[in-house]
């Protein structure tokens, strides 16, 4: 079990990571979302033990990892997928061995362990490349591979579908899946596809510039509030909200997916704000659907339950309206 | 002994000389410079700077030094080593020390910053990760070697001091092209600049050539 607790980064002389409390625990599946520049990386570099927090402390089962001993012993255990992975000069399968010749394995049993790996990732094939011969899509599952051939305990992975094309993304997600099923893994993802996050994650850590958010970095709209108290009117795309907050100037407006009431005609509810627009995507989410609506030059994600979205007959393309009540919108 | 057999002897020596030099620089510089270019510990900055300063630092200073240090009447008197062929290689060791260093460290600074992190989280220990770091800056670090050679090769102010520019024994390209220039033998020097020129051509085609196969 990794724990961290009152994790802290600077950069440029501001905070970039404020996360009181992260726990990952033996098997669970954790995505970590967020706008671009939310602290997701440095968050995953930091759990990777690759950089070092200015404040806060790391535990792996109990055990402190603020020395370095401590912490080198725990890289054996915990590995990062970054972004854009590196991948040494020499073949795939060189590359896919690094972990466990790092880890003294000697290579007649290393080299036959890397090609299990990629095999799992599809890319046996690849084994005999030059490793700067790949696309990026590539790159990442050979990087994917690499990381679950060293059979870590913690798997964190940095947008690890960014590069990859649908079948590539099915199977990296489906590799990581048979690793679980294989043995005792606890895997992070950071990634700003939410729909992937959420069908694939059960547990998600919003992160909104570098603080952990108390709602999912969707339906965000920065907005410039205007002076006096009660209801206010702000602009949307072309959508007038209505908002009850006594803040002034500068803020974020967020509308949960949760209370967000979809119908397919114009409803009569007290909801005071509506939105019309068309399904642009679907996807499950457990036992609901998220829908993504674009309507009045914005995008919205409504959750619904499996059961409306059949009884209401939705696809991408249908016409529906979103409705969400005033009190319902929160302002930080 | 003819004129053409001296210029082979002393290209000879000059050739073991400067190999043996950047040989022995390289193989304490370059893994000095490595680490240097990886650690984050306290006081880097100003080994870097020494390093620096150190690569400025008058050859005939060194030169005096050593002489100084190997001279009969010196600490190291008793080595006996003062205007030998190996003494000019210590001199050379000193000068080419701090260029296999310097430049190390600055290949090694300007290598991809995920190489480090990639070894470190797939479970390799520091010597393992800062191998890796090496292997991917390897043209930066034969580039240092290269600039070492060339230094070495063409340095004449210490190799006069400690070697004495004897006949036979320690006279080098450099050493008899000062000599030859200051006898007016204008053509001797000119025939031994062109060999001077020769040597360090072939030894850096070689170099380059084993390094774009290092690379292939």
């Amino acid at each position: 079990m990794l724990e961290a607790r009152g994790l802290r980064q600077h950069a440029g002389g501001r905070q970039v990571l404020a996360v009181d409390e992260l726990v990952i625990a033996t098997g669970d599946r954790i995505a970590v979302v967020g706008p671009n520049g939310a602290g997701k990386s440095t968050l995953l570099r930091i759990l990777a033990l690759l950089e070092r927090p200015a404040a806060g402390t790391l535990a792996l089962d109990g055990v402190r990892l603020d020395r370095e001993p401590a912490r080198r012993a725990a890289r054996r255990r915990i590995t990062l997928v970054d972004q854009r992975p590196f991948l040494f000069r020499g073949t795939v399968q060189a590359n896919v061995a690094y972990g466990l010749r790092a880890r003294g394995m000697p290579a007649r049993e290393a080299e036959p362990r890397a090609l299990d790996a990629l095999a799992q990732l599809e890319m046996r094939e690849f084994a005999g490349r030059d490793s700067r011969a790949l696309s990026e899509g590539e790159a990442q599952r050979v990087a994917v591979a690499r990381a679950l051939a060293t059979a870590p305990d913690v798997l964190l992975l940095d947008e690890p579908v960014s590069g990859a094309d649908r079948a590539a993304q099915r199977a990296l997600y489906a590799a990581i899946d048979a690793a679980r099923r294989a043995r005792p893994l606890a895997v992070g993802v950071a990634s700003h596809q939410l729909e992937d996050a959420y069908r694939w994650a059960d547990r998600i850590l919003a992160l909104h510039e570098g603080a952990v958010s108390p709602v999912t970095p969707e339906n965000l709209f920065r907005v410039d509030l205007a002076g006096g108290g009660g209801l206010k009117r702000v602009t949307l795309g072309s959508v007038g909200v209505d908002v009850p907050t006594e803040r002034v100037g500068p803020a974020t407006l967020a509308i949960p997916p949760d209370e967000i009431i979809l119908s397919t005609s114009a409803p009569h509810t007290s909801a005071r704000n509506v939105l019309e627009g068309r399904i642009v995507r679907l996807a499950e989410q457990g036992a609901a659907m998220r829908v993504t609506i674009d309507g009045g030059g914005i995008e919205l994600v409504a959750l619904i339950t499996r059961r409306s979205y059949e009884e209401m007959g939705l696809a991408v393309g249908s016409l529906v309206f979103a409705a969400f009540k005033s009190v319902a919108v929160r302002v930080f | 002994m003819n004129q053409a057999a001296d210029v082979v002897e002393i290209a000879a020596l000059s050739l073991r000389v400067a190999l043996s030099a950047t040989v022995i620089a390289c193989a304490a510089g370059l893994p000095v410079g490595v680490w240097l270019g990886l650690t984050r510990l306290r006081g880097r900055r100003g080994l870097l700077l020494a390093l620096n300063v150190a690569l400025a630092f008058p050859t005939v200073v060194i030169g005096l030094m050593l002489y100084l240090l190997l001279a009969r009447r010196g600490p190291l008197g008793m080595l006996g080593a003062l205007f030998t062929w190996q003494a000019i290689v210590v001199a050379e060791v000193v000068l080419a020390f701090p260029i296999a260093a310097a430049l190390a460290a600055a290949a090694v600074e300007a290598t991809d910053p995920r190489v480090m992190r990639t070894a470190l989280t797939l479970g390799a220990g520091p010597l393992r990760a800062g191998w890796a770091v090496a292997r991917e800056a390897r043209a930066g670090l034969a580039a240092a070697s290269v600039v070492a050679f060339g230094r070495v090769l063409s340095e004449v102010g210490a190799a006069l001091i400690v070697g004495g520019n004897i006949l036979h024994q320690t006279r080098t390209l450099t050493t008899a092209i000062a000599l030859a220039t200051s006898q007016g033998n204008f053509s001797l020097a000119v025939a031994l600049g062109l060999v001077l020129l020769a040597l360090a051509l072939g030894v850096n085609a070689i170099i380059q050539m084993l390094q774009g196969r290092g690379n292939a």
